[in-house]
Parts: structure tokens; C-alpha cells; sequence
């Protein structure tokens, strides 16, 4: 258990993550900004990521505590500091943990100036919540809460792990408007999830008057779907499994549609707004699928026993085993073959912003800084909204943000996020492009990274492009 | 000089990011974590009459049940328990007094611990309570967790055929834990 805890704390030092990507979205000098809205707008000929090193991202996250928390140095014991967290958290409170690899990223403008892009990424996705009942119940035992009902149903966590292939086309369809749409290909690797259960324990004074307790366990409905784990524990060496792997992320694992779309509007010369709606689809688990699921309810009063009169050589009664044995017949483990549809987390962008500062770009007759035929200014605020959907409802961000543009190779975005775990959360992103090589730079909660221990999320994505440009 | 300083601020930057550091923080202090629940739980229950006695022999003075709990020796219970507090709740309407006797028994039958609670003589129209409170320490433990079956006697100081009355027990434990790496 002490393991456990300890590996839970380790992971959330080192990889809390939210899936929200407040600076980069809209950082439209680098190509990973279609990633985030199909419908940006596009001011190159042409684009390829550095295979491998296009976009690394990490994001790890939890909502209701920091390492700092647990483990500062500090006279107060340590398990006083778990003790306060434990009861100071909600069960709404979540740990999360995204990461993405890009593989492969190309794009090209064709003569009908449509901008298509593509390209294979590799993601993973957990997000865990604070069973907080549970938490108590290992933390405290049962003894101090006779008649309180600890919700089992609080238990909901899931996990994926999966390639994603992806075909986009972003279009420009007059001054003010810009128009994207992504199909994106899911091959899962690994796949679990444990989101809909239920179920109660309650220890409470006897009503039937057996004993002194009744130990109840009541609507126990729980249920874990996987799909390329079974197969996965059936292998011996480390190479079957890295075969298997990577069989799975090629198309030979569990597949899935979805879509992204997105938009720009130029209200005017001062004000743009964008939206886009990401991974709209599902992963359909066919192969390799094993689900689990438990149900029944019991009331434990102890043992009764009966004293029979037994002669010699005559064995006991198997009170214990009994008892086993009812509690086992009580509850009915099914093992499910199944297949099962797994909804994407569908992620929502929107964002308005203001331009000012020095005319650049755009028709005008200008030789300073080139953002893209559309840039008017080299500075803009704005506000930033951002969602995405979990098991126990929608994480939501808002962002305000200040954009500048330094020169023609320099440019930078500040954002200040207020989100499920903070709100006070700082970032920034650095894009420079120098002749055709194009790097970007972004992370948040930089106000923490001075102690990162004290921070209650982490983000960092970098990347390397080739950017061409046939009017440079 | 301007695009000098724009690398430079650029360089300083990125140079930030990966500077950063965690600090004021002692990870060692997982050693230092115990988990500590106490957990209620019923123990054993019964309803002892005449007849439990009788059915022996009009002159039996004792009646005796086992029950097993392969749980007491597993290694997670050795590990771990540090603290077991018994509670007996005895209603007694037999107008004699009795004693239970609870014989905690390894696997060769060797006697480990025992606990004896003499109980106060009754009547039907006025069952006596006996309550007994049994607190098992750290320095005990180890002999509750080497038993793996509980020997119950009941007891009668007379003789107890064709008496009315009716033995009643509830009893429950707290079992103390200690969970450390």
C-alpha cells in the first residue's frame, strides 16, 4: 500500500499533465497550430516536422495538490500533511497525465491555395480520480466512521494509448474567413477504462440484533473494460511485447474515426476570433478486448455458531469457509469478451483577440514584419476559452493572453490561465523561425519553475519544423 | 545589435525552462509514511440453551464450538497487526452462572492465547449483561497471530439441563494496523 502511494506521488511529480494547450493554440508561425485549429490560418507554401522532434509534449497534472504538499521539509509529520489531503480533497479532484509524440508531419499548399497536412502522432492519455471514500477507508479504517457510507462508485479512471494518423485540408475562403477540417485515424494500443460503477459500504449498529455490526455492502456494480492488455500479459520477452506494440500502433490494434474541424474570422482590422472542436469520434474495441465486471450485495454480522453436539473424529463446521463462500456466491464476477465503443475526450478551442501595435503584413505596403498575409499588427490580446470532456464532466480553462511579434524571426506569447488546477497559471511561448528552420518552445505554470514541486500542473511542448515560404 | 538581442532573450529564455528545479523537498520521506487504519469488524455471534447442553448428556457441563480464520496467521496480518481490542457482550438469563472461554489454537493445536470471562447468572424476566473488554498489545500480538482457529467453551458451574435460559453473544474486534515499508 505505502508502495503504492509512494508511486502515485512519484508519477504526479513527474508527469501531471492537462491536455489544455493555452500557448501554443493560435502560435499560427508553427505548423502544430493545425493540430489545435484545422482552421488556422496559413501564410507558408509548404511544411515538415523533423521526424520525432516536431512536437514532444507533456502535460502532468492534478487539481488538488502538489508534491510541496506532501513532501516539503517541514516539522509537521508527513502523515499528518497526507491525513489533511486526503480530507481536504474532492472526489472530483483528478490526476492526469497526456503526452504526445509526433512522428511524422508534412503539409502543402496546392495551386487552389488549399492547405493540406497530415501526419502520425503517438499520444497517451490517463486521468484518475481522487476516490476519496476509498482513500479514507485504507487511510483510517472503518472503526471511526460506524453509520457513515463509503461511495465505491467513486472509483473512475481511465487510460489510452494509441497512434493517431491524420489528413487535413485548411482553406481560405475569402478576406475574413478561414476554414479547416481534420479525419484523423485512431489505432489503440492499450486501452482501459473503470467509469461507471457503483456501490456503497456502511458499517452500522445492528438492526437485526444478531451481533454488534452489520458490515453492508449494497448495489456493488463495477466494471473495467480493457482491450490489448490480455494478450499483452500472455507474452514472455520484451521483444514479443515491443512487436506486439508496435503491431498495434500500425493499424493492427483497435480502430477509430474522428474528426476535427476549427475557423478564423477577421471581424475586422482589429478583432479575430477562432473556434475549433477536437477529436469528435470513438475507438471501436474489437480485438484483444477483455472486460470485468462485479455486482451483488451482502451483509456481513459476523459468525454464528451453532454449537452442534459432535462426537469423536467428527470434523468442526467450516464456519470461515462458509462464510467465504457466501460472500463469493453474493457476488457475481463476470469476465466479458465484448466488444465496447470508447468515446474520444472531445477538446474545444475558442478565442477572440484584439490587434494593435505596429502594422505589419496583410496588403499593406509594408517590408517589416511578414506574420502571414493576414497579420495587420505585431501585437494582440486577447481571451482564450478551452474544454475538454472526462468521465466526471467537462475541464475547463480561460486564458488571457498578450501576443508579440519582435521581428520577422522572433515572436512570443504570454498567458495567464485560470483552469482545474490553478488559478493562477502563467505561461509562455517562444517561436523563432530562421530561414526555413522553424522552433518553438512552450510551457506554463512558469511562475512555479523556480519549485516545481509547488506546482499543481506541468506542461512543456517543443518542436523543430521546416517552414518554406515561396514569396521569402 | 537589435537581432543580438533577440537571441540573447531568446537564449536566456529556453535557458530558463530547463533550469527548472525542485526544491525544500525531502523524498525520503517515504520511509516515514505508515499507514495506520482501524478497522471494526464483527467477530462471532450465538444463542446457547439448555438443550445445546442436554443434547450431550443430562449432566454436561460444557458445550464447545471451533471456528477457524485462516486470516489471523496470513503474512499481511502477522505484518502488520499491532493491535487487537475484543469486545464481548454476554446476556445471560440462565439463573447459573457461566464461563466462555475463547482458546486461540495454532495449526498443531497449541494453545496461544486464551481469554476467559466469567459470566454473571441471570434470569428470564431479567437477563444479566456481562460485558468484557480484551485489549491485545503490541507485546501479545504475536500470539493472536499465530493462531488460526478459535476453541469457544461454554461452561455451566451446575449442572444446566432443563433449565430455561438463553446465553446470548455479540462480539466484535478492532483490529489496529500498521502498514510500513
Amino acid at each position: 500500500m505505502k508502495n503504492l502511494i509512494t508511486c502515485v506521488f512519484m508519477f504526479w511529480v513527474i508527469s501531471l499533465l492537462s491536455q489544455n494547450k493555452e500557448v501554443l493554440y493560435g502560435l499560427e508561425e508553427t505548423p502544430q497550430v493545425m493540430l489545435l485549429n484545422p482552421g488556422s490560418r496559413i501564410s507558408y507554401d509548404y511544411h515538415f516536422g523533423l521526424p520525432l522532434l516536431s512536437q514532444i509534449s507533456i502535460n502532468v497534472g492534478s487539481s488538488g495538490i502538489s508534491a510541496y504538499d506532501i513532501f516539503q521539509e517541514s516539522s509537521v509529520d508527513i502523515n499528518t500533511r497526507i491525513s489533511n489531503k486526503i480530507f481536504e480533497l474532492k472526489n472530483t479532484d483528478f490526476f492526469t497525465a497526456t503526452q504526445q509524440l509526433e512522428l511524422l508531419n508534412f503539409g502543402w499548399k496546392n495551386k487552389e491555395n488549399y492547405y493540406f497536412s497530415g501526419g502520425i502522432y503517438q499520444e497517451f492519455d490517463f486521468v484518475l480520480y481522487f476516490p476519496k471514500d476509498l482513500a479514507i477507508l485504507a487511510w483510517e479504517g472503518n472503526a471511526n466512521y460506524i453509520g457513515k457510507e463509503f461511495d465505491l462508485g467513486e472509483i473512475s479512471a481511465s487510460g489510452d494509448l494509441l497512434t493517431v494518423y491524420h489528413f487535413g485540408a485548411n482553406k481560405k475562403l475569402n478576406k475574413k474567413i478561414t476554414i479547416g477540417a481534420r479525419v484523423k485515424l485512431y489505432s489503440s494500443i492499450l486501452n482501459f477504462r473503470s467509469t461507471s460503477n457503483s456501490g456503497t459500504f456502511l458499517t452500522r449498529p445492528s438492526e437485526s440484533g444478531n451481533n454488534i455490526y452489520e458490515h453492508i455492502v449494497s448495489n456493488l456494480d463495477m466494471n473495467v473494460n480493457t482491450s490489448g492488455i490480455t494478450s499483452l500479459s500472455e507474452l514472455d520477452t520484451s521483444t514479443q511485447i515491443t512487436d506486439k506494440l508496435i503491431d498495434s500502433a500500425l493499424f493492427g490494434g483497435n480502430l477509430g474515426v474522428g474528426f476535427d474541424l476549427g475557423s478564423t474570422y477577421e471581424i475586422n482590422e482589429k478583432w479575430t476570433a477562432s473556434a475549433s472542436i477536437l477529436d469528435l469520434g470513438a475507438i471501436f474495441h474489437k480485438k484483444d478486448v477483455e472486460s470485468y465486471q462485479v455486482s451483488g450485495e451482502y451483509t456481513l454480522d459476523g459468525i454464528e455458531l451453532l454449537f452442534p453436539p459432535l462426537g469423536n473424529g467428527t470434523s468442526s463446521t467450516p464456519y470461515y469457509d462458509d462464510l467465504i463462500d457466501d460472500i463469493e456466491d453474493a457476488f457475481t464476477v463476470d469476465t466479458i469478451y465484448n466488444s465496447y465503443t470508447q468515446m474520444r475526450p472531445v477538446k474545444m478551442y475558442a478565442s477572440i483577440k484584439y490587434n494593435f501595435g505596429r502594422k505589419i503584413g496583410g496588403d499593406e505596403v509594408c517590408n517589416c514584419l511578414k506574420m502571414g498575409e493576414n497579420q495587420e499588427y505585431n501585437q494582440s490580446v486577447g481571451f482564450q476559452y478551452f474544454s475538454v470532456f472526462r468521465p466526471k464532466g467537462p475541464q475547463i480553462a480561460a486564458t488571457l493572453f498578450y501576443y508579440y511579434r519582435l521581428s520577422d524571426y522572433f515572436s512570443l506569447k504570454a498567458t495567464y490561465s485560470a483552469d482545474s488546477y490553478s488559478y493562477s497559471n502563467i505561461g509562455l511561448g517562444l517561436v523563432t523561425t530562421i530561414k526555413m528552420v522553424n522552433f518553438y518552445i512552450v510551457a506554463d505554470n512558469l511562475q512555479w519553475y523556480s519549485n516545481l514541486a509547488k506546482a499543481k500542473s506541468v506542461s512543456l511542448q517543443f518542436g523543430l519544423n521546416i517552414i518554406i515560404d515561396k514569396n521569402e | 545589435m537589435k537581432k543580438k538581442l533577440h537571441i540573447l532573450f531568446l537564449f536566456t529564455a529556453i535557458s530558463t525552462l530547463f533550469m527548472a528545479c525542485v526544491k525544500d523537498t525531502d523524498f525520503n520521506q517515504t520511509d516515514d509514511i505508515v499507514i495506520s487504519p482501524v478497522v471494526a469488524l464483527d467477530f462471532i455471534f450465538f444463542n446457547i440453551n439448555s438443550e445445546n447442553f442436554s443434547e450431550i448428556s443430562p449432566t454436561n457441563l460444557v458445550v464447545t464450538d471451533t471456528v477457524f480464520f485462516d486470516f489471523l496467521n496470513e503474512d499481511f496480518t502477522v505484518d502488520n497487526l499491532i493491535k487487537a481490542d475484543f469486545y464481548f457482550k454476554n446476556k445471560n438469563s440462565f439463573p447459573i452462572q457461566l464461563i466462555t472461554q475463547y482458546q486461540f489454537l495454532d495449526e498443531n493445536n497449541e494453545l496461544n492465547y486464551e481469554i476467559i470471562i466469567p459470566i454473571n447468572l441471570g434470569s428470564i424476566s431479567n437477563p444479566v449483561i456481562t460485558e468484557y473488554i480484551e485489549i491485545i498489545d503490541e507485546n501479545s500480538i504475536v500470539n493472536l497471530t499465530l493462531a488460526d482457529k478459535v476453541v469457544v467453551n461454554v461452561i455451566a458451574s451446575s449442572t444446566i439441563n432443563n433449565i430455561d435460559g438463553i446465553l446470548n453473544l455479540e462480539s466484535k474486534i478492532c483490529y489496529y494496523l500498521r502498514v510500513e515499508q
